[in-house]
């Protein structure tokens, strides 16, 4: 088994049609690193530029800009059939003409590999995926089931020991429960192979449950990178915030700056924040009268039915039990907020009902400070 | 400043890495058709042009330049008969095309008729078949002593009336409309089946009669694969050589006239002309088209779709089998005459005479040496056809280099180029050049072939290699293997039923091929039709027939055996679910 490599981005720039008529610039400079042996998840809204990404990290795209570097070796103009990686595909891509062994040992044979050592290989590989049985059958792959023909992609892309493994949602067309399965499988698989693994996915619960660290991807620019503990307890931005779990947002505006604190001004009731956090979510320098975003967790928001101290008022629209907590759905004034809040509580709160007027607690230590540039 | 040139250094050397590693054999292979059709199409078609300008001689000189090939149009009687009734022989095969066509592609697209998948198969039997071989059998029929002729002139001459003989221009117009009419069949049987009913009904509901509908509503929809059906039919007749040859009598069409100028008197250039006016007037036709459909797409916007109710009413069903079997009827009766025609000596009046099997029992004898001729030109043609038409489907498909457009077009230029046309350019660019000089041999014939059967290939790999999805070659490209590795492990068994589809039908017409290869034969090289067609002219029908059955029957055996046999790999498609 070939030593993991790491995978690094230098001001990867892709443009679509550069010279036709309507150029997508798909891929904004990214730079990031990937460590070796690292399982790391792409996260993005659908149409970012994850899929961009994957395929110019495969070679199957030109990139417009910069450069990729599988360790130390620029593979930026390496054609994909010499970059010793492997890719699963969405749609699995299994060669209908061939049956699962042949399917599997593809790999092998383009590497003109003995056939003993096809034979062990394949087997292990299969092994390893969790299909011992299949081989004995040996059916065509058409004849298997969503979760099986997976499982084959995956042994197809791993039996030769690629330096990569590249992943592009490969969980998409498979059902709930298998996607929950199988998302524990590729993580067991891929702690055991140590193989660089990139995994593509729009949907966050998924990335944040198979990956060691992610990088949440907007319009084809890199958001933030770091462990899922780390997006979610600190967004950078607005949008990371409300990407990575759900995030109420209000609007306010710096009344003060002072001894490391801000004062941040909302509907007319006065919050302080910590200064010292915020320097990486604002480009520019804070200053009095700037607009600013203050969000909070639906679990770090409170309603009651008196007005208390620096609440703000609102109106009950819906109230859903979601077993463990209760969410409430409640409109803000337009100036104030201009999405509905969701409020998770642990109990019914005695006397609201829904068309209820009721009183929002914003608890400042567990709130955060955004910039109003990377609104959700 | 010893930093800098080292980092120009480095950098050179990356680029010249960079160079070495770039994957250059899909250039190298996008580079042998290109050379192909260069020296096999556009330089024999810049020749024709300057030959057509060209006065006298093979020389080319400015002296010689001018129009006097052209001012025939104009001065000779002969040219201008000719050119007016390629005209009107094509408008006139377009409309009876439609009259015929139309009505049975809706009779068997929207009513209750049983047999529907029978009369779809017999219906193309037409343009599977040699066009020529309908024309002399309707000699036989509605020749001078033809026996429908005969038989009709016995009934009406109380009245009378004399049917017309074949010979002459109604001739050609009736054969070519019942060669050229199942274009039309079958393209609007695929239209007025494909047309979302949720249209029809909604127009239905809004309280149009049913005339209305098909006015309003049914017809605009399904123009536009009528006027392509309209335009291959004007094409494929403007183009024809066979059917005037035989019939024409003493009317000439453009490609008659092509021949007559070259067999009769060696006047390469003045058949240059010819030939340029000719594919001057597919084109306008190519063009035309465009227009009109062009104005004419119409979107289908709504995504539902219901099934059809099919009309159920005793008298529509009556009408419409009655009319398709009429049409069935009169357009097999070529193919029975000639079966009938093959076991004797002569036909006419009303019974065939000299019951024999001497058509049959010569074949061996006189005919050896053209079907081995035909076997092998189409063979040879054919697998050269598929393996050149695979690769520029391919390329363009698939690695889409710029330029793709131009191998694109280079491919389908000769779907409208007449096979009389094509031959001519060969001859004007090969005959007695300098260069290579390629009359009278196989090559010539095989590069004929190639040229005119080029797009049948191209547009069925195309077609195959659209419904084949790219991440299974990204997925092999991935694996390690590069194009061609992927190409043939990967790609070809998946598009194998498309390429074996497109170089069976291509066998299958060449193994009939008469238009090209009657300029081009030599003693050696004399193919089947080409006998048939010499014992048609001299009147010997008989065996003219029996070479004909056999002919037939062969190419029905071929595309029925194809059908049988990748019928179902086409149909079973190869998409994972
Ligand atoms: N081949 C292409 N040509 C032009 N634009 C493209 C192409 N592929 C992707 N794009 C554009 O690039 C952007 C990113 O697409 P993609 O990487 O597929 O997003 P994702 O996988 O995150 O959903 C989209 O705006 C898309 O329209
Ligand atoms: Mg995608």
């Amino acid at each position: 088994m070939s030593a993991s490599l790491s995978l690094t981005y230098k001001k990867v720039d892709k443009i679509f049609n550069k010279e036709g008529k309507d150029p997508v610039r798909a891929l904004k400079e990214v730079s990031f690193t990937i460590e070796p042996g690292e399982l790391f998840c792409l996260l993005g809204p659908s149409g970012c530029g994850k899929t961009t990404l994957l395929r110019c990290t495969a070679g199957l795209e030109s990139i417009s800009g910069g450069s990729i570097f599988y360790g130390e070796k620029n593979v930026t103009s390496i054609p994909p059939f010499r970059r010793n990686i492997g890719m699963v595909f969405q749609s699995f891509a299994l060669y209908p003409h061939m049956n699962v062994y042949e399917n599997v040992a593809y790999g092998l044979r383009v590497r003109k590999t003995p056939e003993a050592a096809v034979r062990k290989k394949v087997t292990e590989i299969m092994d390893l995926v969790g299909l011992p049985d299949v081989l004995k059958r040996n059916p065509s792959p058409t004849a298997l089931s969503g979760g099986q023909q997976q499982r084959v992609a995956v042994a197809r892309a791993l039996v030769y020991d690629p330096e990569i493994l590249l992943l592009d949602e490969p969980l998409a067309n498979l059902d709930a429960k298998l996607r929950r399965h199988m998302r524990a499988e590729i993580r067991r698989i891929q702690k055991i192979t140590k193989i660089t693994t990139i995994f593509v996915t729009h949907d966050q619960e998924e990335a944040m449950a198979i990956g060691d660290r992610l990088a949440v991807l907007r319009d084809g620019i890199v958001e933030q990178i770091g462990t899922s503990n780390e997006l979610y307890k600190n967004p950078n931005s607005a949008f990371v915030a409300n990407f990575i779990g759900k995030m109420n947002f209000f609007y306010g505006s710096i009344t003060a700056v002072q001894n490391k604190q801000i004062a941040v001004d909302i509907d007319s009731r006065v919050y302080t924040f910590p200064e010292e956090t915020l320097a990486q979510r604002f480009t520019e320098q804070l200053a009095v009268g700037m607009k600013v975003l203050v969000g909070a967790r639906p679990e770090h928001l409170y309603i009651s039915k008196e007005k208390m101290e620096n609440s703000i008022q609102g109106t009950v629209n819906i109230i859903q039990h979601l077993g463990q907590v209760i969410r409430y759905e409640v409109q803000c004034h337009m100036d104030v907020a201009d999405k509905q809040m969701e409020i998770d509580m642990d109990d019914m709160v005695e006397g609201i009902g829904e068309g209820d007027e009721v009183y929002i607690t914003l608890d400042e230590k567990s709130a955060s400070v955004f910039s109003v540039e990377g609104e959700r | 400043m010893k930093k800098s040139k080292q980092i120009t250094y480095t950098e050179h050397k990356s680029l010249i890495r960079r160079y070495l590693q770039k994957d250059f054999t899909p250039y190298i292979v996008f580079f042998l058709p290109l050379t192909f059709l260069v020296i096999f199409l556009f330089w024999p078609m810049v020749t024709t042009l300057m030959r057509a300008f060209m006065g006298t001689g093979f020389k080319f000189s400015l002296e010689t330049l001018g129009l006097s090939n052209f001012e025939r149009f104009v001065t000779s009687s002969l040219y201008r008969r000719s050119l007016r009734n390629s005209f009107v022989i094509g408008l006139a095969t377009v409309i009876f095309s439609l009259l015929v066509g139309v009505p049975m592609g809706y009779f068997v697209a929207r009513v209750k008729i049983p047999f529907k998948s029978l009369l779809l198969s017999l219906g193309i039997l037409p343009i599977i078949m040699p066009s020529f071989i309908g024309a002399f059998s309707w000699i036989i029929l509605l020749g001078r002593q033809g026996v429908v002729r005969h038989f009709l002139n016995i009934i009406f001459s109380p009245l009378g009336i004399t049917i017309p003989s074949i010979y002459g221009l109604f001739g050609i117009i009736f054969t070519m409309t019942l060669t050229y009419y199942p274009f039309v069949f079958l393209l609007s049987y695929g239209a007025f089946t494909s047309v979302n009913p949720l249209l029809e009904e909604a127009a239905m509901i809004m309280g149009s009669s049913r005339k209305r509908i098909i006015r309003t509503v049914t017809l605009p929809l399904v123009i536009p694969s009528m006027s392509a059906a309209a335009l291959l039919v004007f094409i494929r007749s403007i183009g024809n050589f066979g059917i005037p040859a035989i019939i024409g009598g003493d009317q000439y069409v453009l490609p008659t006239l092509i021949y007559f100028r070259v067999t009769g008197f060696w006047d390469l250039n003045g058949a240059a002309a010819i030939a340029t006016v000719n594919v001057i007037i597919t084109g306008v036709a190519l063009v035309l088209q465009k227009y009109v459909v062009s104005r004419r797409e119409y979107e289908t916007i709504s995504a539902s779709r219901s099934e059809y109710k099919l009309h159920d009413h005793w008298l529509v069903k009556l009408i419409a089998i009655l009319y398709c079997l009429l049409i069935l009827i009169v357009s097999l009766l070529p193919q029975f005459t000639i079966i009938v025609m093959s076991f004797f000596t002569q036909w006419h009046g009303l019974y065939p005479t000299g019951f024999t099997l001497e058509n049959y029992l010569r074949i061996p004898r006189v005919s050896s040496s053209e079907i081995r001729n035909s076997l092998f030109l189409a063979t040879t043609a054919s697998l050269l056809t598929a393996v050149l038409g695979c690769i520029i489907a391919y390329i363009t498909e698939r690695r889409k280099p710029k330029g793709a457009v131009i191998l694109d077009m280079a491919v389908m230029a000769p779907f409208i180029l007449p096979g009389t046309v094509v031959s001519v350019a060969l001859l004007a660019a090969f005959s007695g050049g300098p260069v290579i000089a390629l009359g009278g041999t196989y090559t010539i014939i095989i590069i004929s072939y190639m040229i005119r059967r080029t797009p049948y290939v191209f547009r069925s790999v195309v077609a195959s290699l659209s419904q084949l999805s790219p991440t299974l070659e990204e997925s092999s490209m991935i694996s390690g293997a590069n194009w061609i590795y992927t190409f043939r492990r990967v790609s070809l068994p998946l598009i194998l039923p498309g390429i074996l589809a497109g170089t069976i039908l291509t066998f299958a017409t060449l193994l009939q091929e008469l238009s090209t290869t009657i300029l081009l034969y030599g003693v050696r090289t004399r193919t089947v039709p080409i006998q048939i067609y010499g014992a048609v002219v001299d009147g010997k029908l008989g065996e003219a027939s029996a070479m004909s059955v056999m002919l037939l029957v062969t190419v029905f055996i071929v595309v029925y055996a194809m059908n049988k046999f990748l019928g179902r790999s086409i149909s079973s498609s190869f998409k994972l679910g």
